[in-house]
């Protein structure tokens, strides 16, 4: 706003729209590097995988373009879809264990970390920062049919021992552990610009910290919910390595079948008909997400 | 913050209010909850670190301490070469996305065009997009120029994905900085170029530091892109690890893990750390959290 004023104020002065005018130019030449960076090395490799997935493996194996629907139809198979639906399964699932494993995390921090606020906060970011492969390898051994978290179980009594690893639980667990962070701090700032004197009030009228909770705080936090749902959705619904090294075959996801087509099966017209699908499913979710952030936003 | 404040005042002062509070008391649970949070988190990192240090050659039983697998680990050719290519990787594509992202959040918080706003647009895009899909485009891009993947096409895949985290970063700096100081010294006789120089960089020096530090964390770190872009020889070393984790069980893994975390967490701490130096408050952990 600020800057409209000052463009105001030096318009009217002599001389002044010139220079503002080379100024903007030199802003504009500050643009061009990154901006050609980005549409060479992102936009333009983006529309390849599109083009390719329309494409044919030739004769010697390698892929060439083409107008062909007959990837995509080769994905209309049982066993296609199958991971579709898993995948989706899985993710949706993520977010919200993520939903309510974060909330309360955030809801402490931010209401109750008192000067311990910051360094909880730098607690929580720092393992994220770590190798995510580190993080699911760490897990891996732990679960594992001689891990740790067995033999503890063995001295507690559970003789048999638990097959953690290759179920669709250690893959989600993988998937939580994961990204819960990208849910708490989303939450952790909406709560932190909320007014407190909201709660208060809430607590006079409702006299029940639960029912101000939900009449008050949930409904103030919900664009922090749904920023975190964004965030979490989008790179679990992606995700290879947590099925790899928490999963098997039973529990592959759509990254995995990328995964395949490009190391194992070298079918990179597949591959990029599977890439498509996935950008495609989360731009529908982008879309009802954009949707109930603008309905949020005419609420407020 | 006022709201907080008078909260707290109320609180203290009238008795009433006060004994409603102590009835209903801390949430124990969100704090309880909270703690355990915090102990799953940490449980699998304090695992690696103390069984990088096991005597014995297995992941669960720990035979007392013992530097043999870093010893391993300094001593095989290959994961040294690894841990050099990643350091070059990250090293480069840090100075690389500093510059090209610092360009794009200067250049979009002055120029308010068309064209200008859909580059910022496009520019927030590989921030929403799954890695692997930046994976496959960037190597189906290069294959599809014939160019042999190699370091310098992981480089290149590193600096497009990072330029977004710097250019978001450096635009959350310059936007609290009032646009009135570079105008004051362009009054005083210095031309764009000085104002930049000596104005707005000062400034946002802070900003561009932290950037860096979570970049290199980012990149060093990174495996989907590296894995998808990288050729065969030297392979970065998330890579590395990668397949070794898939073939065998080495303890030496815990080794490389232990200085990969070591590493990130010095880089995340500084970052957090270095902005208050400066006397700022906006540290990156306000950015990333939003506060």
């Amino acid at each position: 706003m600020s800057t409209d004023l000052q463009d105001a104020v030096a318009a009217t002065l002599p001389g002044a729209k010139r220079q503002s005018a080379t100024r903007t130019r030199l802003w504009g030449w500050l643009l061009l590097p990154p901006a050609a960076w980005m549409i060479v090395f992102f936009v333009s490799s983006i529309l390849i995988v599109v083009a390719l997935s329309f494409g044919t493996v030739n004769a010697n194996g390698r892929p060439a373009f083409g107008t062909s629907l007959a990837n995509y139809q080769a994905l209309m198979n049982t066993t296609y879809l199958t991971v579709f639906i898993r995948s989706l399964v899985y993710s949706v699932t993520t977010v919200v264990l993520c939903m309510f494993i974060g909330y309360p995390v955030a809801y402490a921090i931010a209401l109750h970390g008192g000067k311990y606020k910051n360094a909880l906060i730098a607690a929580l970011v720092i393992p994220f920062f770590a190798s995510y492969l580190i993080r699911m390898y760490a897990w891996s051994t732990l679960l594992s049919d001689e891990g740790l978290v067995n033999q503890a179980l063995h001295t507690v009594g559970f003789t048999d021992g638990v097959q953690f690893l290759n179920t669709p639980g250690a893959v989600v667990a993988g998937l939580v552990y994961g990204f819960v962070v990208f849910m708490i701090l989303p939450i952790y700032a909406s709560l932190e610009r909320m007014d407190t004197a909201l709660i208060e009030a809430g607590k006079d009228l409702y006299h029940s910290p639960l029912r101000t909770f939900f009449a008050v705080t949930v409904p103030a936090t919900r664009a922090g919910v749904l920023g975190g749902v964004l965030l979490v959705f989008l790179p679990a619904l992606g995700d290879f390595v947590s099925a790899q090294l928490l999963g098997g075959p039973s529990t592959f996801m759509i990254g995995n079948l990328i995964q395949q087509q490009f190391f194992e099966s070298q079918n990179q017209p597949l591959g990029s008909a599977l890439t498509v699908v996935l950008m495609l499913a989360l731009l529908v979710f982008m879309v009802f997400y954009l949707r109930a952030t603008q309905r949020q936003n005419r609420e407020t | 913050m006022a709201a907080t404040t008078i909260a707290t005042e109320a609180k203290t002062t009238h008795s009433t209010s006060r004994r409603r509070r102590s009835v209903e008391g801390k949430p124990f649970f969100a704090v309880a909850f909270t703690a355990l949070f915090f102990v799953l988190l940490y449980v699998p990192i304090v695992v690696v670190i103390l069984f990088s240090f096991n005597s014995k050659k297995s992941l669960s039983v720990f035979g007392g301490f013992s530097n043999r697998w870093y010893v391993q680990f300094f001593n095989d050719e290959g994961l040294q070469s690894s841990l050099r290519a990643s350091l070059m990787i990250a090293s480069i594509a840090m100075v690389g996305a500093l510059l090209l992202g610092t360009m794009l959040a200067l250049a979009l918080e002055r120029v308010s065009s068309r064209p200008a706003r859909a580059v910022g647009t496009v520019s927030l895009v590989p921030l929403v997009t799954p890695e692997i899909v930046t994976g496959v485009a960037a190597l189906l891009f290069f294959t599809g120029l014939g160019l042999k993947l190699s370091l310098v096409t992981v480089i290149i895949a590193e600096i497009t994905f990072s330029i977004s985290y710097v250019a978001v970063i450096v635009r959350g700096r310059l936007s609290s900085m009032s646009g009135e100081v570079e105008e004051a010294a362009r009054d005083l006789g210095c031309t764009s170029w000085q104002a930049l120089r000596f104005v707005t960089l000062p400034t946002i020096m802070p900003a561009l530091i932290a950037a860096g530090l979570l970049v290199f964390a980012l990149v060093f770190d990174d495996f989907v892109l590296a894995f998808f872009t990288t050729g065969v020889d030297p392979q970065p070393l998330s890579v590395r690890i990668y397949s070794e984790i898939r073939l065998t069980i080495s303890p030496a893994i815990n080794a490389v893990g232990t200085c990969m975390l070591a590493v990130s967490v010095l880089l995340v701490a500084l970052s957090l750390v270095i902005p208050r130096l400066f006397g700022r408050k906006d540290s990156s952990l306000d950015l990333i959290s939003g506060g």
